[in-house]
């Protein structure tokens, strides 16, 4: 009796045993080794020395460029969260119409994800030179002097966005495969009802895909704040340091200024402020993310009807 | 299949959205496919065209020949398929723990998982090396495949999401029928989740496809290169052999998208075992 | 969860103990051979040419087995990993000594012992770009001034005589301008966030520096010649005959968009690959001011200080830098022996003889860089403040933002 009981507490760590080995022998070493750097001098070219706070009190008190490229982060992370929720869900929409040649768009849409992160930088730099880039000149094929994009403080940021956007294939696909696993007959037994479809995507497909949206959700605030390269190669934090991101500067501090004990204390303060956003994201899930198995399905289903209902 | 049937108009809408959609995604594609067969001079001429004066198949060929691709497309096809197949044991069993038990601990172990991810990996990168060349690994595959045998983060947590979607009824008919944990992970939970295990493969493949860093950091000499670093060494300090790396580029999203198309079917035909 | 905070830290002093340094165990292997890691940022057919003379070294002899690492773009990222590590190769290409000599080993008594005529068929202004605090960290493998390029097809249909090495800076203008009214082309070009290491040579060509042997910018940077020669490269964009490019203007040119830039040497094969029809001149001088300087792009070979195997490093530097491997890499690098410049009759090809003549009237200045510690940060905040004043976008005044920066 007594090893069954402790077999069944066991059971549920042998599940996650293989995570939990990966994490003892090759994450948590150099993590906290990073932060354990973080309290240190260290030139990369000789031996650290150690400098208690000193680090995170020079980046809070001296380093401007500290809380400029935090908020050109947050920035970017604020704008380019929810659009890339927004584009990506609304592309899942899309290719899950059930029209003919569907499934050569899926593909059209995904192929950008598929091409190298390089090659995605450097064909976006052509393409929005502002003297001689593609975008621009068909702009003034049609009469329209096009920005100044890398080189106007105000359109770069937007024109990261856009390269950037390039990329929502990934975010797109999970949407996609999440939506696709609804089963038809709970749009059936809707549209008997009569709903919209307008109405059957805020009332039914979207809350069944909450779970989804949560992780893209945190996913997308995580890869915002650790955007590198694409702005290293698109404008390297230019013009005027208007897209120079917080990732882009821990970035520098550790390779091009060889600061790697400041680069580190970069690093935990972003993750300080991630971590905090994801909290508050999870906190909050609990309000509008459903999982099934918290409420039994039948539960779930008869409580969106009274929801609809009450609209 | 869901919405069964949509009006004309509807379906006028939908394709006028697609096609503005696919112009965005397209665009620029095309624009990178028709200059791998311009020379060097053309691609950078302004005003710029579209299609080649004349086409230089050659480009290709020269191309792949400009650096041992033969050898990286090798490495590169161990260390997809070797990451993926990792990720797909490893991370389904974790999620599967975290997603369908309550235990001591859990929502702490949970947390730290998603924290590893918040972390740069440019501050994590030299420890590691330290780690790798320790165990020998440096200049081999293994810093590259052996870590996605236990699991990553990301594909664990979205694992989690898909399986926490699952009713809770259906592990307790499973357990009164006498399966053990295990076989009820593997006999039920398996086939139910294929369709998000294909995603993960999928995506998996794309991002270790295309990753660089990693490479970069942990092997030296070429004979040891993967595709995607071969790119990106394409790029000197001061000059970007820009043809032939556009070319490479070109072949290089060929076998994804042809393991994307495969994919999608079965994205699609895993609803007919959906349950949600 | 006890556990787990005491595997944690069980781990983390492991990784302190790497720190403390090991280089990574036994490096013999099983042929019996010295093995060398050699470390290259060249890239794509440049590293087979590498490569080919790397198997002649291994051939040559049965003692030393040297491998090449390419690495294009990132070398700088795997380099410093490298030496954070521990680990970094025995032998790499180096250039910018200020930030990493503390991870070279000083060769200055491997080169005692090759004799004097040994250091002395290098070109001298070398070893100055090669060295820091008195110690040579390289042995110098190529190098590149900065000469004007033009492009000859736009001269003539503009009408215009070609440039000569005597030219004036108003020379360049009134020309840029003709071009640009006879042609509607860009008379000039220049990029409009500088590397300000390479933007130096400028200032020295009028009087100055960015700062005074001691680092100090203020009186320097802001000076009247200095703050002249912004003015004056922001008048030529304002009056719209010069451009400031995103990049260095190197693709402009190729098109034939831009009659003149300044550049290194790194694009010539490029050039004669398009068949471009360009010439190469000395860099213009500032009226009254005697010869341009051009800064120096040099490009050394150097063996890290954790080496194990630094005599079989040292041989195969030797080998890198001799009189045949100087030959075996024109076209890759420019000849850096006085012997070699001779025997191949370099000075007789006008493409390569202005670098050549740069270079003899460039001796005698030392780059900020090798000044000013912290360089790379004060770089970073140079480069912001100049493109303050070139970016077609900001434009700010020249003196306004000059004492800013001088201030910091």
């Amino acid at each position: 009796m007594k090893q069954k009981s402790f077999l069944r507490t066991a059971t549920p760590y042998l599940f996650i045993l293989p995570w939990i080995i990966g994490f003892l022998v090759f994450t948590i070493g150099p993590l906290i080794f990073s932060l354990i750097m973080s309290f240190f001098d260290w030139p990369l070219t000789s031996t650290p020395e150690f400098v208690g706070f000193g680090n995170y009190i020079e980046m809070f008190t001296e380093d401007d460029q500290f809380w400029k490229s935090l908020v050109i982060s947050l920035k970017y992370a604020a704008i380019f969260v929810p659009l890339n929720l927004i584009v990506a869900l609304f592309l899942a929409m899309l290719i899950t119409q059930p029209v003919k040649g569907v499934k050569i768009y899926r593909t059209l849409y995904y192929i950008p994800t598929v091409i190298s992160g390089v090659a995605v930088a450097i064909l976006w730099g052509w393409l929005l030179d502002s003297n001689y880039g593609v975008v621009n000149y068909l702009l003034s094929l049609i009469g329209i002097e096009g920005p100044q994009w890398l080189i106007d403080k105000s359109w770069a940021l937007f024109a990261v966005i856009i390269a950037s956007a390039f990329g929502v294939g990934s975010m797109m696909l999970i949407f996609y495969t999440d939506i696709k696993n609804i089963p038809p007959d709970v749009y059936e037994a809707a549209s008997l009802d009569g709903a919209s479809p307008a109405r059957q995507f805020f009332s039914i497909t979207l809350p069944l895909i909450t779970p989804t949206l949560l992780f893209n959700l945190i996913m997308s605030i995580i890869n915002s704040f650790q955007q590198v390269t694409l702005v290293m190669l698109l404008t390297n934090g230019g013009p005027l340091n208007s897209t120079y991101f917080y990732g882009l500067m821990t970035y520098n501090n550790a390779f091009k200024h060889h600061k790697m004990g400041y680069a580190a204390a970069n690093a935990w303060v972003m993750f300080i402020i991630i971590l905090f956003l994801t909290a508050l994201v999870f906190k909050s899930s609990s309000a509008w993310v459903f999982y099934e198995t918290e409420a039994g399905g039948k539960e779930k289903k008869a409580k969106k009807k009274q929801a609809k209902e009450a609209k | 299949m869901s919405q069964m049937s949509l009006s004309k108009k509807s379906k006028v809408v939908i394709y006028i959205l697609l096609t503005i959609m696919a112009i965005y995604f397209i665009a620029p594609f095309f624009y990178m496919f028709f200059t791998t067969f311009k020379t060097e001079s053309e691609a950078i001429a302004y005003p710029p065209s579209l299609f080649p004066e004349v086409w230089h198949f050659e480009n290709y060929i020269n191309a792949w020949n400009a650096q041992p691709f033969g050898t990286y497309f090798i490495n590169s096809v161990l260390v997809t398929a070797g990451t993926t197949l990792g990720q797909i044991v490893s991370c389904s069993l974790v999620a599967y723990g975290f997603a369908r038990y309550n235990f001591k601990g859990k929502n702490i172990l949970f947390m730290i998982l998603l924290a590893t991810m918040m972390i740069p990996w440019d501050v994590t990168m030299i420890p590691q090396y330290m780690e790798f060349n320790l165990f020998g690994w440096i200049n081999t595959l293994k810093p590259l495949i052996v870590p996605a045998w236990f699991g990553s983060a990301y594909y664990i947590f979205l694992l989690r999401q898909f399986m926490m979607g699952i009713p809770k009824d259906f592990e307790e008919a499973a357990r009164i029928d006498g399966c053990n944990p295990f076989q009820i992970y593997l006999k039920i939970f398996m086939p139910i989740i294929k369709p998000s295990l294909i995603l993960i493969a999928t995506l998996n493949m794309i991002t270790v496809w295309n990753d660089y860093l990693g490479p970069l950091i942990f092997l030296q000499d070429r004979s040891k290169y993967t595709l995607a670093l071969g790119l990106a060494s394409f790029k000197g300090v001061h000059d970007t052999q820009i043809i032939p790396m556009l070319c490479i580029t070109v072949i290089m999203i060929i076998p994804p998208i042809i393991l994307f198309i495969i994919a999608q079917k079965y994205i699609v035909e895993g609803t007919s075992g959906s349950i949600k | 969860m006890k556990k787990t905070a005491v595997a944690a830290g069980i781990l983390a002093l492991g990784a302190m103990a790497m720190l403390a340094g090991c280089g990574g165990g036994d490096k013999a292997a099983a042929d019996g051979k010295t093995h060398i890691r050699f470390a290259t940022w060249d890239v794509a057919e440049d590293v087979d040419r590498q490569q080919a003379l790397v198997d002649k070294f291994n051939e040559s002899q049965d003692q030393i087995e040297v491998t090449l690492e390419a690495y294009g773009s990132d070398f700088d990222t795997k380099i410093s990993a490298g030496m954070g590590s521990g680990d970094a190769p025995d032998v790499m290409y180096m250039w910018n000594y200020p930030s990493y000599y503390e991870g070279l080993e000083p060769l200055d008594s491997y080169i005692e012992k090759e004799g004097e005529d040994y250091k002395a068929n290098f070109y001298e202004t070398l070893w100055d770009y090669n060295s820091m605090n008195d110690s040579i960290y390289g042995i110098p493998v190529g190098f590149t001034t900065h000469t004007l390029f033009y492009n000859k097809d736009i001269f003539a249909e503009a009408g215009l005589e070609e440039p000569t090495d005597e030219w004036t800076w108003d020379d360049l203008m009134e020309a840029a301008k003709t071009i640009n009214d006879k042609t509607g082309k860009e008379g000039f070009a220049f990029q409009m966030k500088p590397d300000p290491y390479d933007f130096e040579m400028y200032l020295w060509s009028n009087g100055t520096a960015y700062c005074d042997a001691e680092g100090n910018l203020e009186g320097n940077l802001n000076s009247d010649a200095s703050k002249e020669v912004f003015q004056m490269f922001q008048d030529m964009e304002k009056d719209g005959y010069a451009v400031a490019t995103e990049a260095a203007p190197t693709d402009e040119f190729r098109a034939g968009n831009v009659a003149m830039f300044i550049y290194g040497s790194w694009s010539i094969n490029t050039f004669n690959e398009d068949g471009l029809n360009y010439g190469v001149v000395k860099i213009p001088s500032f009226a009254g001011k005697g010869d341009s300087i051009s800064i120096l792009s040099s490009s050394g070979l150097s063996i890290s200080k954790d080496s194990e195997n630094k005599d079989a490093a040292w041989e195969f530097v030797k080998f890198w830098t001799n009189e045949d491997a100087n030959k075996e890499r024109i076209g890759l690098e420019l000849p850096v022996l006085y012997s070699v410049v001779e025997s191949e009759g370099i000075m007789d090809q006008p493409e390569y003889a202005p670098f050549y003549e740069m270079l003899e009237q460039s001796a005698g200045h030392t780059p900020a860089s090798f000044i000013i510690e912290d360089w790379s940060e004060v770089s970073e905040n140079l480069s912001l403040s100049f493109e303050e004043v070139l970016n077609p976008s900001a434009l700010m005044d020249v003196s306004e933002v000059l004492d800013g920066a001088a201030a910091k």
